[in-house]
């Protein structure tokens, strides 16, 4: 509407100017010409540099999975290559000393230790064109510098390599599958099949590979291409996998099913002889959902988040690009594998019962995996070197889409108390951003839990400072215009930076990086207030009529006061922020600190005393370590509402538990 | 044997008059109890600003999470303190519950004369209130027990059923629970009644039980009412707060939180006075 537009382009006019102090207001975006934001063009295919054809035949019983895999191989780089990286991430779960699982404090994700063990063997690797040597023969026998670790083993090439040129490689390979210890495993009948494939390093442009060891806190990074699956289950199993069905054959028991998917950079599956299975036709996407019976109600709160959320995403980060789309819910024995992401395919979780009550449990966990599907699926940033690109970058999406979806109830809403994606975000990481930095490599994290609150929570605690105080539409149409320009590629946070250099401006990178990079924080507050009545000066003057001596006038109500505040900045991130000013008679003012220097006068003459100060009203500046600081009154509060409360809760438990 | 004192049809004045005095001292008790919290939350400073305490009840709840996150420390230690504040307040609401029962019970007496009254048979009702409490617990740990055992049992079984069981088994423990406390009171009606003349409250106990024995059916009648009514009354003002008062703290918010709260209570110490007066009637049955 011309009205809303008219408008969003003045409050980013002046917000801009207000960031930029006195300097001179950037000039519009073009986009507030028009009710149709400015886009970049869409990338309709990413650069493919490994694809994969494999055949693999799971042995249900035994968990095993035997498989052909065929490698299409491009050097996209600028150099030779001499060598070759293979990830063996199953191998992560081979024994107790594993990088994986050596921590004696139980690390990653869900901190379990394995029950049985699973790894990934390698029988041969050959070159098709070749002399048909075992080139895994002449393979490194372990990660580097771990001996205890298979997880990222070097392969030399016979011959380089050269820029541009191509290689095929054929690998049979068995899978024994661990008990699920994270995401990856069996319970019982139920399969999902994830990082279970011989699988090549990233190549960077410089020719170097982007490997590294399956460490708990990690995730993973890998080139785009395309995959041509043959997955071989009994007859009785439903399977769910990356990519569309584009086959199924049924002969002797068992089934036959092929799947093929375009542009995506990993492909995993799952299996299971008692899914329920439902599908629905969703902005354009088949979407089929895979759940364990009667969880049908779950299974519809899944669609239900598809239904809001991928139309929102679409409008947000550019159309989702693929023709289908598969959750997984598992079951509740096999928790561990829900919560993750895929290339098409996601996994959500939650107990047969989530969707009672006023947690939107299924929501928020549904609203994230999709949310990958951009950051992660076609922003391919490296998890295991700036794992806040993707998880960080993904929260803040998931807490918009939520908010949008159920406003202030986000996360939670009934029995009158709501609670929003943004509070919870800022509860877990307050206070933390002096910890460690954001932007570092998920292993050199301290803990998991260190990791989740700076990575998840203090990263969309950022970007949702910057959308306050930027306004919302033009910090999502910034990183709209990231999410499109990078597509199909592996954006840093060099990327990142120089799309909001470009959409919003310096002062913002800045803080961005200070906040990523920095361990930055800020922290406002307001320590007392003063105020004084104007009166005549007394005293001996000397004047041209001669010396006068004035007399302090008697004390009286004065006409006028002179009041005043010192708000205070802590930490190096410099904010704009808001300061409201609260006087006797009732009235009320708004002053503006752009947050440079550390204290800031607010000074007011008026015919009413200053009674109250409170430093962003509005809670803009989420990033803002401690709120408790940021006002005053003069005014005692009684709490009343606090009071009432404590007061029937009191009245309820002795009434349960007293005579 | 002395004095005995018959119980009479309630009547309205008796019921109110017992209702009201239960209601004034669950409210003055609560409000004690819960004063170490609203001073941690003041000592917070969260409620510092201009909007005092309003601003934890804004939609979102941005800053009463964080008064959980600053205040954490404190408001740990004044929970502790409270609910040691409760459990205190609990074994004093003792002696307005025996004036209850004995405004329910007996004819005109000087209110002085039934609070010393009340007062002399506190301990009997303490000990009473210790052994059913001892008695819950067990019951109810030995419902979690078996509910932790069935859980192996059951692995192979409907998720559903899973998770239910251990419930169901629990719910199961607590309606037993009602059982006992309506035994309970029933004994406490009997001490009232004979007003310490008939032994003490092994007797009292003994008597309970055999009307436990005798009429199980109307004692389920009875206390099963009285605590589904209150829990009702709770829920009623949740849904009505939650459904038509809005989440911003206001004045008015303030006052129908209020109202709607102390109704509740008030209707729940109705039903309990209501069950009160059944079990002394069920006492005198059982002489």
């Amino acid at each position: 509407m011309l009205i809303g537009a008219v408008f969003s382009a003045l409050s980013g006019w002046l917000l801009s100017a207000l960031l930029l102090g006195a300097g001179t207001p950037k000039a519009p975006a073009p986009k507030a010409e028009t009710n149709e934001p400015a886009w970049p063009a869409l990338a309709e295919s990413a650069p493919k540099v490994a694809s994969y054809t494999i055949e693999a035949k799971l042995d249900s019983e035994r968990h095993r999975i035997t498989g052909h895999e065929t490698i299409h191989f491009v050097n996209r780089s600028s150099a030779a290559l001499s060598e070759l990286w293979f990830h063996l991430y199953l191998n992560a779960f081979k024994n107790d000393k594993t990088l994986f699982l050596r921590s004696p404090f139980g690390a990653g994700r869900s901190g379990d230790k394995a029950k049985e063990y699973g790894y990934v063997d390698v029988k041969k690797l050959t070159m098709r064109g070749g002399d048909g040597r075992d080139l895994w023969a002449t393979r490194d026998r372990h990660s580097p510098n771990d001996p205890d670790d298979e997880t990222d083993l070097r392969v030399p090439l016979p011959s380089p390599l050269e820029p541009g040129a191509e290689l095929t490689l054929e690998l049979e390979f068995e899978d024994q599958l661990p008990e699920l210890v994270e995401r990856t495993g069996f319970v019982g009948s139920y399969h999902f099949v994830g990082q279970w494939f011989p699988k090549l390093s990233r190549l960077e442009p410089n020719g170097s590979f982007a490997h590294f060891s399956f460490h708990a806190q990690s995730e993973f990074y890998a080139d785009f291409g395309d995959y041509d699956v043959t997955l071989d289950v009994p007859s009785t199993f439903r399977v769910g996998a990356t990519g569309s069905r584009v086959r199924e054959v049924r002969a002797q028991g068992r089934t036959q099913l092929g799947y093929h998917a375009e542009n995506v950079h990993d492909f995993a599956w799952t299996a299971w002889d008692k899914f329920e299975t439902r599908s629905e036709r969703i902005a354009g996407t088949e979407v089929r959902v895979l759940y364990p019976p009667h969880q049908e109600r779950n299974a519809e709160a899944e669609l239900a988040s598809v239904r809001f959320a991928l139309p929102h995403f679409n409008a947000r980060y550019g159309a989702y690009p693929y023709p289908t789309l598969t959750l997984v819910h598992p079951p509740e024995a096999a928790a561990n594998s829900g919560g993750m992401e895929y290339p098409t395919l996601i996994t959500t979780g939650g107990p047969w019962y989530s969707t009672f009550g006023g947690a939107h449990v299924i929501d928020v966990v549904t609203t994230h995996e999709l949310g990958h599907q951009w950051f992660y699926g076609l922003l391919a940033s490296n998890e295991h070197a700036e794992p806040y690109l993707d998880e960080g970058f993904n929260s803040y999406a998931e807490a918009e889409a939520l908010e949008a979806r159920y406003g202030a109830g986000s996360v939670f809403g009934g029995f009158g108390l709501s609670v929003s994606s943004s509070a919870l975000n800022r509860l877990f990481s307050a206070a933390r951003g002096g910890d460690e930095k954001v932007n570092q490599g998920a292993a050199d994290f301290a803990t998991f839990r260190s990791l989740g609150a700076l990575v998840y929570s203090r990263t969309a605690t950022v970007l949702g400072t910057l959308a306050r105080v930027y306004g919302s539409e033009r910090f999502n149409h910034a990183l709209g215009v990231y999410t499109r320009k990078f597509r199909f590629q592996h954006p840093t946070t060099a990327d990142f930076m120089s799309v909001m250099q470009n959409e919003l401006d310096s002062r913002a990178v800045t803080a961005l990086t200070l906040a990523f990079s920095e361990r930055a924080t800020v922290d406002y507050l307001v320590r007392e207030i003063s105020n004084a009545p104007i009166s005549a000066a007394a005293g001996v003057f000397d004047g041209p009529s001669g010396r006068e001596q004035r007399k302090p006038e008697a004390p009286h109500e004065a006409a006028e006061y002179t009041s005043r505040v010192v708000v205070y900045r802590h930490g190096t991130l410099q904010l704009p922020v808001e300061i409201e000013l609260g006087f006797e008679d009732g009235t009320k003012q708004l002053r503006h600190w752009d947050g440079s220097g550390f204290t800031f006068n607010v000074d007011n003459v008026g015919p009413s005393r200053l009674v109250s100060v409170n430093v962003d009203p509005q809670q803009r500046i989420l990033l803002d370590d401690d709120r408790s600081n940021n006002w005053l009154s003069t005014q005692a509060s009684s709490a009343p509402h606090v009071r009432e409360h404590a007061l029937y809760a009191g009245q309820i438990l002795l009434g349960a538990f007293g005579p | 044997m002395t004095e005995r004192a018959e119980p009479r049809l309630m009547g309205w004045s008796t019921s109110a008059a017992a209702a009201v005095l239960l209601w004034i001292s669950r409210t003055v008790l609560a409000l004690l109890a819960s004063y170490p919290l609203l001073l941690a939350v003041r000592a917070s400073m969260m409620t510092a600003g201009p909007e005092g305490d309003a601003v934890l009840f804004q939609p979102g709840a941005l800053l009463l999470l964080e008064l959980l996150r600053v205040g954490g420390p404190w408001l740990a230690s004044a929970t502790e303190l409270s609910l040691l504040l409760l459990g205190l307040a609990a074994i004093f609401e003792l002696i307005p519950l025996a004036v209850a029962l004995d405004l329910l019970s007996a004819g005109d007496r000087p209110l002085l004369q039934r609070a010393a009254s009340a007062l002399r048979l506190f301990p009997r009702f303490l000990a009473l209130g210790l052994i059913t409490l001892l008695a819950q617990a067990a019951l109810l740990l030995a419902a979690s027990l078996l509910g932790a055992a069935l859980k192996p049992m059951l692995a192979s079984a409907d998720e559903r059923l899973q998770s239910l069981a251990p419930i169901a088994l629990f719910s199961v423990g607590l309606l037993a629970c009602g059982w006992f406390g309506g035994a309970l009171d029933i004994a406490r009606a009997t001490l009232v009644r004979s007003n310490l003349a008939r032994g003490g409250a092994r007797a009292a106990l003994a008597q309970a039980v055999d009307c436990l024995r005798q009429r199980p059916l109307r004692v389920l009648l009875g206390v099963y009412p009285s605590i589904a009514g209150s829990a009702l009354a709770v829920l009623a003002a949740t849904w009505f707060l939650a459904r038509f008062v809005p989440t911003q703290a206001t004045g008015r918010a303030l006052a129908l939180g209020f109202a709607a709260h102390q109704l509740a209570m008030l209707f729940a110490i109705v039903w309990r006075v209501r069950w009160l007066g059944t079990a002394l009637e069920l006492s005198a049955e059982s002489d």
